[in-house]
């Protein structure tokens, strides 16, 4: 039998068992993420691949940390630019300087594979230099062990390339190599080497290459690496719907409500926990582990990944369910505590590479305690009950809905009257005192410009949004019904509102139920009566102030520019943004529900934030949203902080002079 | 243990004070478009009737007497709640009748519903605070009666409850049937009810009763107490300024809280 033979031979074989091994393992995960259901949304196609280009080749998340994205996006180029030198190893297995039809001999495409080995190397020594010196709080926390691992895989793999193709051009066959600087270079090391030596290191370097190639092969499906396979289908499936929507819940029809199981969650759930590469992010930025409370996104992530692992297996393998060994994943995988942390701020989410969603899990578990067991914190109880005696989550609120009208010039549908626009109060504005001068600023504003409004009155009732970020989804559609069925009662088309909350359940769950309306925030609206030269500030204001980003305006619905532009048209004020502004804002403390629960453990989130304020230097923080108005407030105070919240319409509303 | 349990439908009595208003016309409050829940009391009560019935099983019937449109929210919470049943009074006009003319009307149902060994009430209602319906129902049914009780104890076939009084806590052993109003206490915690417990009370049986299918036809006017006149008391606040040095006003206002007798 001759070399070649014997050598492709040995070769084959290799790859059919490493193969054989990796196929096993990923069929077993594939079997895990499809004990959930839920719907596979193959459609729109083109959105979704444009989102995959621009998610993962431009590893646009990836790079919302400059140095970690560029050493990523070196190794994950270079592996996809270098997969042509590994099939090229495997053809030589077989063909003694085989090479890749048509390009691989082209001296560009040659050169390129010689930049990226270096690119590679590049980024591992970067990645070292992170680990080993930076050394971040969200890598440290890691599983180090196997992060060095795949990095010395790496090098290896780089390493055994390169000396295969330098020596292979010492040895004086590589017609191919007019492109390859780098290889070139290298072989110019064995210059007065004799050939036997170096035709050892040649064959050594071969070998080495292949079999970290196929032992890397068996190792991807297990752990983190996972999400080299896993990462690319998350991202193309993930939500369609819009950001700021939880998923609807048929209450007649569903068996258990809410996720108190590993295998309750649905299959694109499972592919998240499988596409978490652990890196961290979602931690580093969510504002409850920041202020040192014990929700911890990754976490969530990992630890279901080993409850999916360790609960499937014994599925797969049909344990009754009652031998089923499992700990109870609300309550000790996760504490209560942890789950009712969350502020579903979306900061976790606007940072995940994977493209995952934290809250859908943790809105899942909160259903099971809120509908199934009835355990919630009282407070929130409290809201909930309120919510269903009185239409509002306020309990003992001091004021009645329509208290800040007192004195103002407003249409009352519920009283017979017609209007363009409804303006949607919201219970955050109308029921708690310190919302009223914004409440009456808008109106004020409104008036100015000619615009035709009227208000809901008495009518008006919670959207039900508290009611679905706490869990209780059928609570949730019950308002959500009754107040489809009363703006249809009056007609209503085109909304405005103060809360973002109110914006976000209109425009983005409402439609849920066949609700569907114009809806703009007014902060949109004023941008636009300003544009429209409809409303014309005058006065200057002269003071310096900060913005901060209400999460459901923000990062659920993507409007970061409206209200910065309402203050830019404001004369005398200047702005200054906070390092955690935009995108990267940290909530105030109320989202989720939370406003009616804070848990006491560690800094309040809204405190954090008032010192994110006062590091601006700005004398006033506007603001978009009246629970952030409510939380800043108390937190100023508490903290004795000088910049207290303004709501954007009153500093509009000064900024008009006498008159308007 | 079978139990009935009186629910009486109030004004939401944490609306804002100035939401509170009396109609010079009936004397009464005004319920036109305000939030309606089951009085507090009576909450504690149909909390304590479902504890004793998990501990020595039974039945729990929730009652109420009311317009009937109005209750229907009120129905549903306590049979989500865990009632096994409802019955449902029709009275248009109870939120202008008080207790004595009431109970006459409750306690025929409760003789209509048949088998009982405990009736529940709140210890006094969110609107009125009569305090009185315990008793009255008591002597209408001759039953025992013991009020504010805050814990209820059942041991072989009888009860044992504590009952709140001003000097204390009194452990009074009572003789089955029995009428008792319930006050509040650590352990009594309106539950909130799982949403399958509330699509089950969906399936629940509610019979609709009026006063005259009791035989207690509305000999119109009150039954022995007559509301002569109500008013909504007035606050005023008085601001006093206090001369002279630190001293002199230190003594100053202790002198004038002691002659207010705040010290
Ligand atoms: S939504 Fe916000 S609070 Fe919740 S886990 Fe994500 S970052 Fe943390
Ligand atoms: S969930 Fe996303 S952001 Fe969080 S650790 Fe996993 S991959 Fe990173």
């Amino acid at each position: 039998m001759s070399i070649t033979l014997l050598r492709g031979a040995i070769v084959l074989l290799m790859l059919t068992v490493a193969a054989g091994v990796s196929a096993r393992k990923l069929w077993r995960v594939y079997r895990l993420i499809r004990l959930g259901d839920g719907p596979v949304p193959l459609q729109p196609i083109g959105r979704r691949l444009s989102h995959l280009v621009i998610e993962v080749i431009g590893h646009t998340k990836v790079f919302r940390r400059f140095s970690s994205g560029l050493l990523h996006l070196f190794i994950f180029w270079g592996f996809l630019v270098l997969l042509s030198t590994i099939i090229q190893v495997f053809g030589e297995a077989f063909v003694p300087g085989w090479t890749l039809p048509v390009i691989g001999r082209e001296p560009w495409f040659v050169l390129l594979q010689d930049v990226f080995i270096v690119l590679v190397l590049i980024g591992v020594a970067m990645a070292l230099y992170l680990r080993l010196v930076v050394r971040p709080w969200r890598l440290v926390t890691q599983d180090q062990f196997g992060a060095y691992l795949i990095l010395g895989f790496i090098t290896g793999i780089m390493t055994s390339l390169l000396l295969s193709r330098a020596t292979g051009i010492a040895l004086g066959h590589a017609g191919w190599a007019g492109g390859a600087i780098v290889s070139r270079a290298v072989a110019g090391w064995f210059e007065g080497i004799s050939t036997p030596v170096i035709r050892g290191v040649f064959e050594a370097a071969w070998w080495v290459h292949i079999g970290i190639v196929l032992y890397f092969l068996t190792w991807i499906p297990e752990g983190k690496h996972l999400h080299l396979i896993t990462l690319g289908p998350n991202v193309y499936f993930q939500k369609a719907r819009p950001r700021g929507a939880l998923a609807a819940v048929d209450i007649e029809t569903a068996e258990r409500l809410g996720a108190s199981r590993a295998e309750d969650f649905t299959w694109k759930d499972n592919l998240d926990v499988f596409a978490c590469m652990e890196c961290g992010r979602c931690t580093e930025v969510c504002p409850a582990s920041n202020t040192g409370k014990e929700l911890d996104p990754r976490r969530l992530h990992t630890d279901l990944r080993k409850q999916l692992t360790a609960v499937g297996a014994q599925l797969l393998a049909e344990v009754p369910p009652d031998e089923i060994k499992r700990p109870a994943l609300v309550g000790e995988v996760f504490s209560e505590a942890f789950l009712w942390q969350c502020l579903s701020c979306g900061a976790c989410v606007e940072e995940c590479p994977a493209g995952n969603d934290h809250i859908d899990k943790i809105v899942g578990m909160r259903r099971h305690l809120v509908m199934e067991e009835a355990r919630l914190p009282e407070n929130m109880e409290q809201a909930l009950r309120s919510m269903e005696a009185r239409g509002h989550p306020f309990r003992g609120a001091a004021v009645t809905r329509t208290a800040w009208t007192a004195g103002v010039q407003v249409k009352r549908l519920d009283q017979g009257a017609t209007a363009e626009w409804l303006l949607w109060v919201g219970c955050a504005a109308a029921l708690n005192e310190r919302n009223h001068p914004s409440m009456r600023a808008l109106v004020s504003l409104l008036h100015a410009a000619g615009m035709d409004f009227g208000i809901l009155g008495d009518a008006e009732v919670c959207t039900g949004d508290p009611a679905r970020r706490i869990g209780n989804e059928y609570l949730f559609q019950t308002m959500a019904k009754q107040n489809i069925a009363t703006l249809g009662r009056f007609g209503v088309r085109r909304i405005v509102t103060i809360c973002p909350h109110c914006y976000n359940t209109f425009k983005n769950e409402y439609p849920q139920f066949g609700g569907q309306y114009e809806v703009w925030h007014h902060t949109q609206l004023l941008a636009r009566l300003l544009e429209e030269g409809r409303l014309r500030p005058n006065g200057s204001l002269r003071t310096a102030v900060t913005f901060h980003d209400p999460c459901y305006l923000g990062r659920h619905n993507g409007e970061y520019d409206a209200p910065r532009r309402v203050l830019g048209a404001i004369p005398g004020i200047s702005t200054v943004e906070m390092a955690q502004c935009r995108d990267k804002a940290f909530c105030c403390g109320a989202g989720g529900g939370l406003y009616w629960f804070e848990d006491r453990t560690g800094e309040r989130v809204s405190h954090a934030r008032t010192r994110h304020v006062a590091a601006t230097g700005a004398q006033i923080v506007a603001t978009a949203c009246p629970f952030c108005t409510l939380m800043l407030e108390d937190a100023a105070a508490a903290t004795n902080a000088t910049a207290r919240p303004v709501d954007i319409a009153e500093l509009l509303a000064q900024s008009m002079g006498p008159g308007a | 243990m079978d139990t009935i349990v009186c629910l009486k439908q109030v004004v939401d009595p944490e609306l804002p004070q100035w939401d509170f208003a009396i109609d010079p016309a009936t004397k009464r409050q005004v319920r036109m478009g305000k939030p309606l829940v089951i009085s507090t009391y009576d909450e504690n009560a149909l909390e304590l009737a479902l504890q004793l019935k998990e501990k020595t099983g039974g039945k729990v019937t929730a009652l109420t007497l009311g317009p009937q449109g109005e209750v229907k929210d009120a129905v549903r919470l306590a049979l989500a709640m865990g009632a096994d049943e409802a019955v449902v009074i029709d009275d248009p006009q109870s939120p202008q009748r008080l207790a004595a003319d009431k109970a006459s009307v409750l306690a025929a149902a409760i003789k209509r519903i048949g088998r009982f060994d405990l009736v529940l009430t709140g210890c006094e209602s969110a609107d009125w605070v009569e305090r009185a319906m315990a008793p009255f129902l008591a002597e209408a049914l001759g039953a025992a009666c013991v009020t504010f009780i805050s814990r209820a104890e059942s041991r072989d076939g009888a009860l044992s409850v504590r009952r709140t009084s001003e000097e204390g806590f009194q452990t009074v052993d009572v003789r089955l049937p029995a009428v008792l109003s319930v006050t509040s206490d650590e352990a009594i915690r309106p539950r909130l009810p799982k949403v399958k417990d509330i699509m089950a009370a969906m399936r629940k049986p509610v019979a609709n009763w009026t006063r005259a299918d009791l035989g207690a036809e509305d000999a119109g006017g009150a039954k022995g107490v007559e509301v002569k006149d109500v008013s909504i008391p007035e606050r005023t606040t008085k601001v006093e300024f206090l001369e002279g040095e630190p001293a002199e006003q230190a003594e100053a206002l202790v002198a004038r809280l002691r002659a207010l007798k705040i010290l």
